[in-house]
């Protein structure tokens, strides 16, 4: 057991903890701050994993971009303490928990067989593209793909982009007639 | 012994797991949504270890993909989170039971 493999285990147990933590917390904020955490850890697991430029990423679009605009409606909310409530569990939530864990289960046996391996070999014969530049540049490899292959879907995400920009601006906008104030 | 990028995948069949969780059992909008998140990350955690698994760079292009979704997600679901506070003053969604405004 090399030290990578120690470091990638401590990072993927720490997130799954935290992951747990976090959603039991009663403040929105600290649940937010974990969030953060939880970021930060799977980066380091992306650089692990050899996904150097998915870990720049992972730290500067999601702890850095979404998780400020989550704190920042959170503030903006100022929810008062006595509306933050705990929801009751009913039966049937735990029985929808259960059959998530146990088809997780189910799929979790099926990796250790290399499964995954063979799946994409018999799904997509001929769609993955070998790292065309050698394994440290990370950077040049994702690109040569995102601008080829995949050059109408980069395109087509920007459009999407844009449509969220404009929908989230006339969602914010809209005045309701019928709304009374709180 | 597990090679690393299929103890990857496991860790994100349980990140997977406690964003279902906090999806399900929690009536709070703020912490549906960030339950959605940790769901995302947990499948771009898989694609970056399928991309591994399998030696070929798709997973990684499209882990880019899931996140400027993700990006696109929480800006219009906040946005919809401010009007819905706005208007009924709660972020519990046991109290939006109309489907009209």
């Amino acid at each position: 057991m090399d030290l990578s493999t120690i470091s990638f285990l401590i990072l993927g147990v720490l997130a799954c903890v935290l992951t747990g933590v976090m959603i039991t917390r009663r403040w929105p904020v600290s649940a937010a701050m974990l969030l953060i955490a939880i970021f930060a850890l799977l980066a380091g697991m992306y650089g692990l994993l050899d996904a150097h430029f998915a870990a720049a990423a992972q730290i500067i679009v999601y702890a850095g971009a979404i998780m400020v605009v989550f704190v920042f409606v959170i503030m903006l909310l100022n929810i008062p303490p006595e509306e933050l409530r705990y929801g009751r569990v009913t039966l049937m939530e735990w029985v929808l928990t259960a059959m998530g864990v146990l088809a997780a289960l189910w799929f979790g046996t099926r990796i250790g067989q290399g499964y995954l391996g063979s799946i994409a070999e018999h799904l997509v014969p001929g769609l993955g593209r070998k790292p065309f530049f050698p394994e440290h540049e990370n950077v040049k490899n994702v690109a040569a793909l995102m601008f080829t292959d995949y050059l109408w879907s980069f395109e087509l995400i920007s459009f999407l982009i844009l449509a969220a920009v404009v929908g989230s601006i006339v969602i914010a906008k809209k005045r309701s007639h019928n709304v009374k104030p709180a | 012994m597990l090679s690393l990028p299929e103890m990857g995948i496991y860790f994100s069949l349980v990140l997977f797991l406690g964003g279902m969780f906090a999806v399900m059992f929690r009536k709070n909008i703020i912490f549906m949504m960030l339950g959605i998140e940790i769901m995302l990350n947990a499948a771009n955690l898989a694609f970056v270890c399928a991309s591994k698994i399998t030696n070929t760079m798709d997973g990684q292009v499209i882990m880019f993909f899931v996140m400027a979704v993700a990006a696109c997600e929480a800006a219009i679901g906040l946005a919809m989170l401010i009007t819905l506070y706005r208007a009924k003053s709660s972020v519990e969604v046991d109290d939006l039971r109309l489907l009209r405004g």
